[in-house]
C-alpha cells in the first residue's frame, strides 16, 4: 500500500459498502428512527414494526451469514449500524443488538450448522425476535454461581430457575419473546448454553421491569423456566462449555455497546453546538462564553477519541476469532464514561431545556447510563483489563 | 425496455460551502456528496417500473472517482448496471457538454426511457434534460409530477404555474424529467448494497464516446466567471422584544411601508 493510499483509509466507512450502509442509515434514522423515539421511550413499549422495517433493510443479519439471509460483513459495519441507530434511539438499538449480536450472532459462532439453520434465517428475517438469558436475580458478574439448573432427562433437558434483565425477553405485556440463548448450570460451577424457544412447554414471562431509568424502548423482563423441556440437540457445544460460548461472543457484544456510546456521544455533541448558537445570553449566542465551550469543546474530543478508539478496535477484529478481550474491554470502558459526560455536558449547556422530556438529551442521558452496566460493568471492564494486561504486558503499548 | 437514469453528484445539503481559491467553484475537498435530490426521484420511478417486472435499469453519471459512490447507491436501491463517465477532459462541460456525453451514452444503450431529475440542487440550470431530448431527437417533457406507462406512451402530470398541472402524452423513446416528491424513495438495503458489488459497472472515457475535443472547459459556451455568496447588506431589520412587541412592530411597519 502507498503512502497516499495509507492516508485516505477512512477507518469510519473504509469500503463503498460501508459508506453506502451509513448513508441508508442516515436516511433511515431521520426519516424512520427520529420520529418514533420520543413517545416509545415515553410509553415504554418496543417498536415491533420498526423492528421488522430493520429486517426488511437487512439490519438484523449485519455480521451473520450469506446463506441464512445475512450480510457477512465485519464488525465495522456492526459498529456503524448501531452507532448510527444509537445517535437516536439507544433503547431501539439496544433491542437491535440484543437480538443480532446477544442472541443470533451468539448462535452463529457456537451453534452447530443444524441449529444455525433452524434458527438464523428466522432471527435474520425479523420472524422470530431473540434474546440472551444470563443474569439471574441473584447472580450477575459472577456467571460461574448461576442457579439455573438444566438436567438431563433422556434425550433432553429440564431447565429450571429464573432469568432476568432480559432485553427481549417480551414483546409486550402479555407476549412472550421466541427465542432464547440461555445459560444453565449442568454441574457445580459449570454452564452449558442451550437454544430454548417459545412454546416449549414450562417457559413464561415474568415480571415486566417496568419504570427503568433510560432504554425504555426496549422490552426488559423476567423469565421464567419451569421444567422446560429442551431436546439435547438444542445444547450450543459440549456439557459444561457454556463458559467457552459466552466468552467467544462476549468481544463483539462489548464492541458494539461501545459503538452504542458513540452514537450517544455524538448526537450530545450536534445537540449542544447547534443549541450553543441559537441561544442567546447578556447579548450573545451562549457559544460565545468559555464555560459553555469548555463542555462543548471537552465532549466534542472526547467523543472523537471513543469513535477513534472503537473504529479502531472493530478494523482488528477477527468475528471467527476471540482474543480481543483486552481492546474490546478497553472501548465500552471508556466510550460509555464518554457517553454519559457528553449527555450530562448537554444538559448543562441546554440547561432548563435539556432537564425536560421533549429535549433529547434528557433520554440519552438517562439511556447512557446502562451502558456502564449492561454487557459488563465498568468494574468488570477494569478487572478483566488488569487481568489480562499482567497477563501480556506487551499489550500495553498501541 | 431499457430505462437510462442520469445522476448527478452533488455537496450533501448539509454541507458548508466554501469558495475554492480562484473563485470559479466551491472548494470540493473534505465535504460530503449525495445524489442530487431530483435525480433520486427520477430513479425511484425507473426502480418501479423495473418491480413491475418490465425493465433493466441502467444509471449514468459523469464525474470524478468519487461519483463512482453515488452510482454504487444507485445499484444498491435496485438499478442493474452503472456507467461512469470518469475522464478528466469531461471536466468544466457546460449543460451542453453534459448533454452531449449523455446523448452518447444513450446512442450506445437505445433506451426506451429516459429519467433524470428536473434539475440539479448545486447549479440549478435545469437546461441538459431539454439539450439531451433535443440532441436524440426524442419527445421529453419537464416538472412531470406524475408518470404513468402504457404499451409504447408515457403520460405525465406535470406542474405549471398557479399550482396546476398539465397533461402530457408522450410516445417512447421519450425522457421525462421530474420534479421532486412524485414518489417515495427506498433506501439501499443491506442486501441491495452487497449485491451491487456484483453488477456491471462500465467506467467510460470522454474518446470512448467519441467526443473528444467536443466537451469540456474548451468546447463550452458556458463558463463560470465567478461565484460568490450573496452580498451583506444593513437592508434587514431584526425586530427584538417580546412576541407581542415585535408583532405590534411589524404591523406598523407594513402600514408604514404602505403594504397593506
Amino acid at each position: 500500500m502507498s503512502t497516499e493510499d495509507w492516508r485516505r483509509i477512512d477507518l469510519y466507512a473504509p469500503t463503498p459498502e460501508h459508506r453506502a450502509f451509513r448513508d441508508t442509515l442516515d436516511e433511515f434514522v431521520e426519516r424512520e428512527v427520529e420520529p418514533q423515539a420520543a413517545e416509545h421511550d415515553r410509553n415504554e413499549t418496543f417498536n415491533h414494526d420498526l423492528f421488522r422495517r430493520a429486517a426488511d433493510l437487512g439490519l438484523l443479519g449485519v455480521t451473520l451469514p450469506e446463506e441464512f439471509g445475512g450480510a457477512d460483513l465485519d464488525a465495522t459495519a456492526a459498529v456503524i449500524l448501531y452507532e448510527a441507530l444509537s445517535s437516536s434511539d439507544p433503547g431501539f438499538a439496544l433491542a437491535v443488538l440484543a437480538h443480532s449480536i446477544l442472541f443470533a450472532q451468539n448462535v452463529n459462532v457456537n451453534g452447530n450448522d443444524e441449529i444455525r439453520q433452524h434458527v438464523l434465517p428466522r432471527a435474520i428475517s425479523g420472524e422470530w425476535i431473540g434474546g440472551l438469558c444470563m443474569t439471574e436475580p441473584e447472580v450477575g458478574t459472577d456467571v460461574l454461581a448461576l442457579r439455573t439448573q438444566a438436567k438431563r432427562d433422556g434425550n433432553d433437558y429440564l431447565i429450571d430457575g429464573r432469568k432476568t434483565f432480559i432485553t427481549n425477553g417480551g414483546i409486550d405485556e402479555h407476549t412472550l419473546g421466541d427465542v432464547f440463548v440461555v445459560y444453565a448450570a449442568t454441574g457445580e460451577r459449570e454452564i452449558s448454553a442451550f437454544v430454548v424457544e417459545k412454546g416449549m412447554g414450562g417457559l413464561s414471562l415474568g415480571q415486566h421491569w417496568k419504570d427503568k431509568l433510560g432504554m425504555r424502548a426496549s422490552f426488559t423482563a423476567e423469565l421464567v423456566f419451569d421444567g422446560v423441556r429442551v431436546p439435547a440437540t438444542n445444547r450450543m457445544g459440549a456439557e459444561g462449555e457454556g463458559t467457552l460460548a459466552m466468552m467467544r461472543n462476549l468481544e463483539i457484544e462489548r464492541l458494539t455497546l461501545a459503538a452504542m456510546s458513540v452514537g450517544i456521544a455524538r448526537r450530545c455533541v450536534s445537540v449542544m453546538l447547534d443549541y450553543a448558537g441559537q441561544r442567546k445570553t447578556f447579548g450573545v449566542p451562549i457559544r460565545e462564553h468559555g464555560q459553555v465551550q469548555r463542555y462543548i469543546a471537552e465532549s466534542f474530543a472526547e467523543y472523537r477519541a471513543a469513535a477513534s478508539l472503537v473504529f479502531d478496535v472493530a478494523r482488528r477484529f477477527d468475528l471467527s476469532q476471540t482474543g480481543q478481550r483486552i481492546e474490546a474491554d478497553a472501548a465500552k470502558l471508556f466510550a460509555c464514561q464518554v457517553a454519559k459526560r457528553a449527555a450530562d455536558a448537554a444538559i448543562q449547556v441546554l440547561g432548563g431545556y435539556g432537564y425536560m422530556g421533549e429535549y433529547v438529551v434528557q433520554r440519552l442521558w438517562r439511556d447512557a447510563k446502562l451502558l456502564e452496566i449492561g454487557g459488563g460493568t465498568l468494574e468488570a471492564h477494569q478487572k478483566n483489563l488488569v487481568k489480562d494486561l499482567s497477563r501480556d504486558p506487551a499489550r500495553v503499548r498501541a | 425496455m431499457k430505462i437510462m437514469v442520469c445522476l448527478k453528484q452533488v455537496p450533501h445539503q448539509d454541507a458548508r460551502l466554501d469558495i475554492n481559491a480562484d473563485g470559479t467553484w466551491i472548494q470540493e475537498d473534505n465535504i460530503k456528496f449525495e445524489i442530487n435530490s431530483y435525480d433520486t426521484y427520477a430513479l425511484e420511478e425507473a426502480l418501479r417500473t423495473k418491480d413491475a417486472g418490465e425493465a433493466d435499469v441502467f444509471v449514468v453519471s459523469i464525474g470524478p472517482d468519487r461519483v463512482g459512490q453515488a452510482l454504487r447507491t444507485a445499484l444498491g436501491m435496485g438499478a442493474d448496471r452503472a456507467i461512469h463517465v470518469n475522464d478528466d477532459e469531461a471536466n468544466g462541460s457546460d449543460s451542453l457538454g453534459l448533454a452531449k456525453i449523455l446523448a452518447a451514452v444513450a446512442k450506445q444503450e437505445n433506451p426506451d426511457l429516459i429519467f433524470m431529475g428536473l434539475m440539479s440542487d448545486d447549479d440549478n440550470s435545469a437546461a441538459v434534460a431539454p439539450m439531451l431530448a433535443q440532441l436524440l431527437d426524442i419527445p421529453h417533457t419537464t416538472a412531470a409530477v406524475k408518470v404513468e406507462r402504457s404499451n409504447g406512451t408515457v403520460t405525465c402530470d406535470r406542474e405549471i404555474e398557479g399550482g396546476a398541472h398539465e397533461v402530457v402524452e408522450l410516445t417512447a423513446p421519450c425522457l421525462i424529467a421530474v420534479q421532486t416528491g412524485l414518489n417515495q424513495v427506498r433506501y439501499a438495503s443491506l442486501k441491495g448494497i452487497m449485491a451491487a458489488k456484483k453488477k456491471p459497472f462500465d467506467v467510460k472515457s470522454v474518446a470512448d464516446l467519441g467526443l473528444s475535443g467536443q466537451v469540456g472547459t474548451g468546447a463550452a459556451k458556458v463558463k463560470i466567471d465567478r461565484i460568490a455568496p450573496p452580498l451583506k447588506g444593513d437592508t434587514a431589520e431584526i425586530l427584538s422584544g417580546s412576541t407581542a412587541e415585535v408583532v405590534a412592530g411589524l404591523v406598523s411597519k407594513i402600514k408604514e411601508l404602505g403594504l397593506l
